[in-house]
């Protein structure tokens, strides 16, 4: 693909090729998308019940 | 007959613990009075009084906020009665009990107009989320809910809209009295609602 380049240490970039075969992604490029991609999600989703939380303590329903 | 049918069911529904939920300010507290004049014993400590934005009382129990820190011994108490739990916190219920429960669904707009009404009062920082951000991430937040709630074996839920429920109650009412076994007083129940206390309405 025509993606940006992101540097990678050369040991973990094998551990990953490896890893990537193993797992059945296309190439480590697809496999290190996906990691990336679900890190974000994983990252969202917790500010979105930080949010909630919050407001839920505001109200006093929480402590 | 009549008599000794109620008897029966009260009976039945003897150990079941019934819970009012829902997001805060969707009418979980008017839910819980009506169901305490309909007969049923709500878990309620008090500590949270009357003030201008329940003022017919909050109806809760302090320790319901525990659930989260694995603090659930109190359920023993809740058997045979009615405590109100906020929907955020329903995913800590334990297995071991039987839960009907009611949950309460209100217009999303009149929720969080009620929300900020309330945070001013208990002056509480405004926290910085848009009505429309909030909406998103509470309709997120109920859906996970539904989905958790309906996977359950040991839970039976109705929900009542609120809305609904002020606009036309004796069916709602009908309907809540046959989720609960026909154990309420449906003419003291419905004599509870009051449409002066609908002041967050949205035409």
């Amino acid at each position: 693909m025509f993606g940006s380049k992101i540097k990678i240490e050369k040991e973990l970039l094998s551990k990953a090729t490896q890893y990537a075969e193993k797992s059945g992604y296309s190439s480590v490029d697809e496999f290190i998308s996906h990691l990336i991609e679900k890190e974000i999600s994983r990252q969202d989703e917790s500010l979105s019940e930080d949010k909630v939380k919050k407001r839920l303590q505001g109200l006093g329903y929480l402590s | 007959m009549k008599r000794l049918l109620k008897v029966f069911r009260k009976k039945n529904h003897s150990r079941d613990i019934t819970i009012v939920s829902g997001l805060p300010r969707s009418g979980t507290s008017m839910m819980m009075k009506m169901l305490e004049a309909g007969g049923l014993l709500p878990l309620t400590d008090n500590l949270r009084t009357a003030d201008d934005d329940n003022p017919k009382g909050y109806y809760e129990f302090e320790r319901v906020k525990k659930l989260v820190d694995g603090d659930n011994s109190w359920l023993a108490e809740a058997e045979g009665k009615v405590v109100k739990v906020i929907s955020a916190l329903l995913l800590y219920l334990p297995p071991a009990y039987t839960y009907r429960i009611i949950f309460m669904k209100r217009s999303m707009p009149e929720i969080l107009a009620s929300q900020k009404k309330m945070l001013v009062r208990r002056k509480e920082d405004a926290d910085d989320t848009s009505d429309e951000e909030m909406a998103g991430l509470y309709m997120e937040h109920l859906q996970q809910v539904d989905a958790w709630v309906n996977s359950q074996p040991n839970i039976m839920r109705l929900d009542i809209n609120f809305n609904e429920l002020l606009e036309d109650p004796k069916p709602h009412i009908e309907m809540i009295n046959k989720f609960l076994d026909g154990i309420l007083d449906s003419e003291k129940a419905e004599a509870v609602i009051d449409p002066k206390l609908y002041r967050q309405r949205k035409k």
